[in-house]
């Protein structure tokens, strides 16, 4: 599916009504300062968009929360803390030497064809792949299974659409009214 | 992607309408349907495919399944599909129809216990269809499942491709394929995979330039990379936002709030946007206020409308 432009619409009014809660501080004057505030406003607004019901969205806010959780309390006033609360995949803290060396032995001690090899390599680099999508994908460490990624991969790509197209709207307008 | 097996709807109406779904995915024609459809023959139809009353009963239990209704419409939506597959089927003698039940009372069992846990997770998941039909797939995949290679089924799938996305349903019909493992494991396995590669078909569609490539792992690297650009685009515009004149990222969004008004500007339409906004695009009002200063307003804007942002009837007014 593509962006809507009702999500197009959301997303703006949740962005201004972000924007709004700094505009007192706008004597913050320096670049990265309201490059920040406007990026972080930003990207509330995408995730609150789905208020809570992907992964993606939950670990969006739960990361803008530790950079202004008060930026972040005010523009999901309805929403309850306990739908924001991410339940974190079990990490198993293994050694990467001995894993390597056992996977090592594991596959000296198949007798492997050339057909084998070759749906292993393919895997491997299927699982690589999947790792480097869930750490580009916010919340992407807690979705146990691939499903799930590949779903909240969709729906954070179409999210993703509508904040830019949105942001460059905007930017173009200001950017040509700026000019005249 | 060749589907791998068939994906039917199952109705919950009543103990008969089910029998009676159960039986299109047996291939019966649409005489026999008619046959069973009416619910006083529930009792005797049990007795016709000499199910043990017990397992009946499991299966009565499990009826009040949340998307019921969304089951009747689904299984309507199929009824259409298979007089036009097998208008020409005989009708199967009786051992057959009694080798099948049986088979199918084994798989009733399993889902008696699993149908029940099937309903919740559908109704916890608020948001999408995906995510329902992923639940409820996941747990009746694995036991749903009628294990028969037969011909047909082929067609079957092929002709009911569409009833793959009936979403809310926990239950789900996957045929074998001949020559496939029919264990519960690959099964699920193979049911997991198949959603895989729906989603992936999916992302295919949507990030651009995927459809040509083969494999996954290419597809894969294209998704990622194209979300990375995203991400990346992103960040240059608020840095590009933040650069121009500070009074304006702030205050234009007060003034548009304030005066609930907005804009169109045509020329916008082909220049920028990527995508959606169809015929619009908003102006800020500052710009706007610049652009009146110079060039005759293409729209006539009444600023002191309280419209809502970004609507169409704003198209009208303005053109």
């Amino acid at each position: 599916m593509q962006p809507t432009s009702s999500m197009n619409e959301q997303f703006l009014k949740n962005w201004q009504m972000g924007l709004q809660i700094f505009r007192p501080s706008i004597d913050n004057t320096s670049v990265s300062e309201r490059k920040r505030a406007i990026k972080l406003s930003a990207d509330v607004a995408m995730a609150s968009l789905r208020k809570g019901t992907t992964c993606w969205s939950r670990a969006l806010i739960q990361k803008a929360a530790t950079e202004d959780s008060f930026l972040v309390r005010q523009m999901l006033a309805g929403i309850k803390e306990e739908t924001l609360i991410n339940r974190k995949l079990p990490k198993i803290v293994c050694h990467r030497k001995i894993v390597r060396r056992s996977k090592k032995i594991l596959m000296r001690r198949k007798s492997s064809s050339a057909m084998e090899e070759v749906t292993a390599k393919a895997k491997k680099l299927v699982k690589r792949k999947t790792k480097g999508l869930r750490n580009v994908v916010p919340g992407g460490e807690f979705m146990s299974n691939n499903v799930l990624l590949i779903q909240e991969t969709l729906d954070y790509i179409v999210s993703l659409q509508t904040q830019v197209n949105v942001m460059r709207s905007i930017v173009d307008a200001a950017e040509a009214g700026v000019e005249r | 992607m060749d589907l791998t097996g068939e994906f039917e709807a199952r109705s919950y109406g009543g103990g008969a309408t089910r029998e009676a779904t159960r039986l299109e995915s047996l291939h019966l024609g649409d005489e026999f349907r008619q046959l069973a459809l009416p619910p006083e023959n529930a009792g005797g139809f049990t007795a016709l495919l000499e199910l043990p009353p017990t397992q009946a009963v499991n299966l009565l239990r499990f009826t009040d399944s949340p998307s019921s209704s969304s089951q009747a419409a689904a299984v309507t939506g199929i009824a259409p599909p298979p007089p036009h597959s097998y208008g020409t089927l005989t009708f199967p003698s009786n051992s057959v129809l009694m080798d099948r039940a049986a088979r199918f009372s084994t798989e009733h069992h399993q889902n008696g216990n699993v149908s029940g846990t099937s309903s919740v997770p559908s109704n916890s998941s608020v948001k999408t269809e995906p995510a329902e039909t992923d639940s409820s797939q996941a747990v009746n995949n694995r036991s749903g499942k009628r294990k028969d290679s037969d011909k047909k089924a082929k067609s079957w799938t092929k002709k009911n491709k569409s009833s793959e996305e009936n979403e809310n349903l926990p239950y789900v019909h996957v045929r074998a394929r001949r020559g496939q493992a029919t264990d519960s494991h690959s099964l699920a396995e193979r049911a997991r995979r198949e959603k895989i590669n729906a989603r992936m078909k999916l992302l295919q569609e949507l990030v651009p330039g995927c459809d040509k490539i083969q494999g996954t792992a290419l597809v894969l690297d294209e998704i990622i990379n194209h979300v990375q650009s995203l991400q990346r685009q992103v960040e240059m515009l608020s840095i590009r936002l933040a650069s121009v004149n500070p009074r304006i990222d702030f205050n234009l969004d007060t003034i548009l709030a304030s005066e609930n008004g907005s804009l169109m500007d045509g020329s916008f339409n082909g220049t920028a946007m990527q995508v959606v906004w169809p015929h619009q695009v908003t102006e800020t009002e500052q710009s706007y206020h610049h652009r009146q200063l110079q060039q005759p307003q293409q729209w006539p804007f009444d600023g002191l409308n309280q419209r809502a942002w970004g609507k169409e009837e704003d198209q009208d007014h303005g053109q």
